[in-house]
C-alpha cells in the first residue's frame, strides 16, 4: 500500500497528471491514444471541478496537477483568478483555436452551445425560428418554460453573457420575467428539462445542445430515443448576435512537474483525431473546422450563427449573474 | 517505571484522540473569521431556507424510520408470522444500499420516461402517462430515500431492547387484562423508548450531514449550502460556520441519546431475562404483519436492486468488466486497511482510557467523536489545510508528499470520520468487562499487553467483529471524502458511481452501484449473527 501512495505521488519522467471534470468513460481511450503516439503516461484524477480546484490551490506548489480540465468558461476563469494556470507559449494552440475561445491560460477543447427545445405542437416553427433570449421574458410564455437551477455553471454563464450584451439592468428585468414565465420551480438536470417538454409538461426548454443528440442516439434507451422525437429544437438570436456558446477547456496548472508533457498534452486534444473523438462520444461541437459535427448533432445545421463574445468574459460577469437570479426568486 | 507505562499509554490515547480533533478545533477557530460581504447578502436571503429544508427533511426522516423501525422491531420480536424468521435478517439488508444509490433508483423508476412509465406502456400500450405518475423527487424523494437507507438503525437497536426485554413484563400485561396492543402501549413500548431514542438520534445526524442525496435531488440545505459557500463562493469562513450550526444541532441529539443511554441501564436487566414467547399470528393479523414487512424488505433492498438490474439489463454496453474488477480490489483494500487501522486505534485508545482512568482524556475522547457529524467534505478540506499549514510551518515537502492524495491521507481521513463509530464501538463492549478481570490478571503476573491480548481480546471478539462489519460496510459507501482525497487513477465504487451520476449518465453508474450493494451485502450476511445480537 505504501508503495502505491509512493508511486502515484513520484515525479516520474514520461508521465502527465491530468485534473479532469469532463469523465466519459470512453476518454480513456482518448487517453490511450496519446500515450500510444507520444509514450506519454497519463494520471487522471476526474471529480467535481471545484473541489478538483480546491485541491490544486490548497496543495500550492507542492500540487502534483500538470493539466486541468473544466467543462465552463466561467469556472475556468475563476480559476485562473486563483493563479491555478500558468501562461504557456504554444503557437499551435493559437493557431488552432479561435481567439474568442481562449486566454493565454486556458484554450478550448470543444464547444457547446445553449439552445431552445421546444414542442412543435405547441409552438409554430416559423415562431421558434425567430426566437431570441430575450424573447424568453415575454408574457405569452407565462408557465410555459422549463430550466434548472440558478445554481448551474451552464445558467451562470449563460446569464453572465446576457449581462455583457444587455447590461446588469436590463438583465434583472429579465431573469424576473423569466421566473414568472416557468412552469415549475427550477428541479433536475438539462436532460429532465427536454424530457419535460417532451411529456407535454411544458412548451420550452433552455438546455445545452448535446443532450437532444444523447437521446436520439439510444443511448439512453429506446423509450428516451421516441421522447426525443417529439422535441425540437432552435438556434436562438439568429438575426442579431448568434447563439451563446461555451466551452470545455484546459491550461497548464501554474506548478505543473510536467510542463512539456502538459502542452503536448492540450494541443493532442486539438488534434483531427482527438477532436473527432471528442464530438463523437460527447456531440459537443469541434473547436477545429476540419472536423465536422457529429452526423447526430450536424443534422440540426452546422452553419448557425455562433455569439462570438470572448468565453473569456463569462469569468467577470458570473458573481452578477448568480445574484441576479437569485434576487429574481431562480431557486 | 510502572507509571512510565501508564504514561505511556495515555500520552498515545491523547494524541489520537488529539488528532481527531482536529477538524472541530477548524472549525471552532473559524468562527472569529470573516464571511465574504457578497455571500453575507445571500446568507440574509436564503439562511432560512436551508434550515427549514434540513429540519423538513429531518422530521420527515424520523417519522418514516420510527413506523418503519419500531413496527418491523416489534412484529419480527414479538410475533410469528409468515415469513417472520426470514424478514428478521432480511431487512438489515437495506443497510447496504446508500442513499444516493436509492435516489438513482427513484428517478430511474417515477422520472419522466422512466421505468414506470416503459412498464405501463408495455402493459396498456402507448399513452400520456405522465399525468398519473407521481413525481417523487425533491424533497419527497430525499426522505424517502433516507427513510429506506436509515430505517436500519432504528431496527436494530429496538429490536435489541425489545429482546432483553422481560417476558414478566408481558405477562404482567397479559394477567392485567391488557389487548396486545394495550400491552404494546403501556408496557412494551415505554421501556424500550431509550433504544428508539439511540436508533432515532444516529438516523438523525446520519440524516442531516447526508451530502449526496439531496444533492442530487437539488435541496438546499445546510450540508449543500456548506458546500456551495466553500466551492462556488469561495468563502471557507462561511462553510466552517455553517458546519458550527450542524454540530451544535447534532450534538444536541447526542445529548439526548446519552441521557436516554443512561436511563436506559435502568430498563435493562443485567442478566436473567427470559427469552420472549412469540405469539403465533393467525389470519388477517398474520398476512398484515407479513404484507408490513414484505413491503418494507421490497420497497428498501428489492425496489433499488431491481432498478439497477434494469439498467444492466437494458444497457449491457455500460458494464466495463475490467474495470470493475480495478474499483473492486481498489475499493476492497482501501477498506480492509482502514477497518484494521480504526480497530487498532479503537482499541488503543479505549485501553488507554481503562487504565488511565484518566477524566481529561475520556473528555477528549467524548469531544473528539462529534467529529462524526462534520460533513464529510469539509473534513477533507481542514486536513487538507491543516496539512498544508504543517507542510508550510516546517517548511518540508514530505508531508504532503505522504498524506496529501495518497492512500495513507485516505485512511488518515477515514479514521478520523469514523472514529467515532469504531471506539463508540469497542468502549460498549469494555463497558461490560469487569476492571476486576485486570487486577486478577496482573495479579497472575500477565503484563498490561498480556492482558489485553490474552483476556481483552477474546472476550471483546463479538463486538469487535461487528463493529469491523459496520465500519467497513461505512467506508464501502463513503462518497464526500473519497471524492477530494483519493489518489490518481483510484476509484471507488462509490465515487465512480457518482462521477456518473453527477454526468447525467444514471445507466453507466449500475454496475459500480451493484458491486457496492453485493459487497455491502456480503459484509452484512458474515456478520449478521453479531448485528442481530448486538447493539
Amino acid at each position: 500500500m505504501l508503495t502505491i501512495a509512493l508511486s502515484t505521488a513520484s515525479v516520474h519522467a514520461a508521465e502527465v497528471n491530468v485534473f479532469t471534470a469532463r469523465h466519459y468513460s470512453s476518454d480513456v481511450e482518448l487517453y490511450a491514444k496519446f500515450t500510444k503516439q507520444t509514450g506519454i503516461k497519463v494520471n487522471v484524477i476526474s471529480g467535481d471541478a471545484k473541489a478538483l480546484e480546491k485541491r490544486i490551490v490548497t496543495e500550492g506548489t507542492r500540487s502534483q496537477a500538470d493539466v486541468f480540465i473544466d467543462v465552463d468558461a466561467g469556472n475556468l476563469g475563476a480559476a485562473q483568478r486563483k493563479g491555478i494556470f500558468q501562461k504557456v507559449s504554444s503557437p499551435l494552440l493559437i493557431e488552432k483555436i479561435p481567439a474568442y475561445l481562449r486566454t493565454d491560460y486556458w484554450y478550448g477543447i470543444s464547444k457547446r452551445a445553449r439552445i431552445i427545445f421546444y414542442n412543435p405542437e405547441k409552438i409554430s416553427e416559423t415562431i421558434a425560428k425567430q426566437l431570441n433570449y430575450e424573447d424568453l421574458a415575454s408574457a405569452n410564455y407565462k408557465g410555459k418554460i422549463v430550466i434548472r437551477s440558478s445554481s448551474s455553471t451552464y445558467n451562470k454563464s449563460w446569464v453572465a453573457s446576457l449581462i455583457e450584451n444587455n447590461g446588469i439592468e436590463q438583465t434583472s428585468k429579465w431573469a424576473k420575467a423569466l421566473v414568472e414565465n416557468m412552469a415549475r420551480a427550477p428541479e433536475g438536470n438539462d436532460r429532465d428539462q427536454i424530457l419535460a417538454v417532451a411529456a407535454g409538461k411544458a412548451d420550452i426548454a433552455i438546455a445545452n445542445s448535446y443532450y437532444l443528440s444523447l437521446m436520439l442516439s439510444g443511448q439512453k434507451g429506446p423509450e428516451q430515443q421516441a421522447a426525443a422525437k417529439k422535441v425540437k429544437l432552435v438556434f436562438p438570436n439568429q438575426n442579431n448576435r448568434g447563439t451563446h456558446m461555451n466551452i470545455s477547456g484546459a491550461g497548464v496548472t501554474a506548478y505543473a512537474p510536467n510542463k512539456e508533457h502538459a502542452i503536448r498534452f492540450i494541443e493532442f486534444l486539438l488534434s483531427t483525431e482527438a477532436q473527432q473523438h471528442i464530438v463523437n462520444t460527447s456531440f459537443e461541437y469541434p473547436i477545429i473546422d476540419q472536423v465536422m459535427p457529429n452526423t447526430i448533432m450536424a443534422a440540426f445545421g452546422t452553419s448557425f450563427k455562433q455569439d462570438t463574445t470572448s468565453v473569456a468574459t463569462y469569468y467577470n460577469n458570473q458573481a452578477q449573474a448568480l445574484a441576479i437570479m437569485k434576487k429574481a426568486g431562480w431557486r | 517505571m510502572h507509571t512510565f507505562k501508564i504514561n505511556y499509554w495515555f500520552l498515545s490515547s491523547l494524541l489520537i484522540s488529539c488528532f481527531v480533533c482536529i477538524p472541530l478545533i477548524v472549525i471552532g477557530a473559524s468562527l472569529f473569521h470573516d464571511v465574504s460581504g457578497y455571500y453575507q447578502l445571500l446568507r440574509e436571503t436564503y439562511v432560512y431556507t436551508y434550515i427549514a429544508n434540513t429540519l423538513l427533511v429531518l422530521t420527515g426522516v424520523l417519522i418514516l424510520t420510527f413506523v418503519f423501525g419500531v413496527g418491523a422491531a416489534y412484529l419480527t420480536s414479538f410475533y410469528q408470522f409468515p415469513g417472520s424468521t426470514f424478514f428478521t435478517w432480511a431487512l438489515i439488508l437495506s443497510f447496504a444500499v446508500p442513499s444516493y444509490i436509492y435516489a438513482y433508483s427513484l428517478t430511474a423508476f417515477f422520472g419522466y420516461f422512466g421505468n414506470l412509465y416503459s412498464f405501463l406502456t408495455y402493459l396498456f400500450g402507448p399513452s400520456d402517462y405522465h399525468t398519473l405518475i407521481p413525481k417523487v423527487d425533491g424533497l419527497l424523494g430525499s426522505i424517502l430515500s433516507m427513510s429506506f437507507s436509515l430505517f436500519i438503525y432504528v431496527y436494530l437497536i429496538t429490536r435489541a431492547s425489545f429482546i432483553y426485554q422481560s417476558q414478566n413484563l408481558v405477562d404482567a400485561g397479559k394477567i392485567m387484562g391488557f389487548s396486545n396492543y394495550q400491552t404494546f402501549k403501556k408496557i412494551i413500548f415505554p421501556s424500550a423508548r431509550p433504544g428508539i431514542v439511540v436508533g432515532l438520534s444516529l438516523v438523525a445526524m446520519e440524516s442531516i450531514s447526508d451530502f449526496g442525496t439531496v444533492s442530487f435531488f437539488n435541496i438546499q440545505t445546510l450540508t449543500t449550502a456548506i458546500y456551495d459557500s466553500w466551492i462556488i463562493f469561495d468563502d471557507i469562513a462561511t462553510a466552517y460556520q455553517l458546519s458550527f450550526f450542524l454540530i451544535v444541532i447534532v450534538l444536541i441529539f447526542f445529548w439526548l441519546e446519552r441521557m436516554s443511554r443512561s436511563r436506559s441501564k435502568f430498563y435493562m436487566p443485567t442478566r436473567g431475562y427470559e427469552a420472549i414467547n412469540k405469539i403465533q399470528l393467525q389470519g388477517a393479523s398474520a398476512a398484515y404483519a407479513s404484507a408490513f414487512c414484505l413491503l418494507l424488505f421490497t420497497c428498501s433492498f428489492l425496489f433499488p436492486i431491481s432498478q439497477i438490474l434494469l439498467w444492466i439489463i437494458q444497457f449491457p454496453d455500460n458494464i466495463n468488466l475490467a474495470q470493475l474488477i480495478e474499483l473492486s480490489v481498489n475499493t476492497v483494500s482501501i477498506v480492509i486497511l482502514t477497518t484494521l487501522c480504526l480497530i487498532a486505534l479503537a482499541f488503543f485508545t479505549n485501553y488507554g482510557m481503562r487504565i488511565s482512568k484518566s477524566k481529561f482524556l475520556n473528555a477528549v475522547t467524548n469531544f473528539s467523536v462529534s467529529g462524526y457529524v462534520i460533513p464529510g467534505v469539509i473534513l477533507a478540506v481542514t486536513l487538507l489545510s491543516f496539512l498544508s499549514f504543517v507542510s508550510e510551518y516546517t517548511n518540508s515537502n514530505w508531508i504532503s508528499f505522504l498524506f496529501s492524495g495518497s492512500i495513507i491521507g485516505l485512511v488518515i481521513a477515514y479514521c478520523v470520520r469514523f472514529y467515532s463509530l469504531a471506539i463508540n464501538g469497542i468502549k460498549s463492549g469494555y463497558e461490560k468487562l469487569n476492571t476486576n478481570l485486570d487486577d486478577a490478571s496482573y495479579l497472575l503476573g500477565y503484563t498490561k499487553f498480556g492482558t489485553f491480548i490474552k483476556i481483552h481480546l477474546p472476550f471483546l471478539q463479538p463486538n469487535l467483529l461487528l463493529i469491523a462489519m459496520l465500519v467497513a460496510i461505512d467506508i464501502l459507501k463513503e462518497l464526500p471524502i473519497t471524492l477530494i482525497l483519493r489518489p490518481f487513477n483510484f476509484e471507488t465504487f462509490a465515487t465512480q458511481a457518482y462521477t456518473f451520476a453527477s454526468q447525467d449518465m444514471l445507466e453507466h453508474a449500475a454496475g459500480p452501484s451493484l458491486f457496492l450493494i453485493i459487497f455491502s451485502a456480503i459484509f452484512i450476511l458474515l456478520s449478521k449473527k453479531y448485528i442481530l445480537k448486538g447493539f
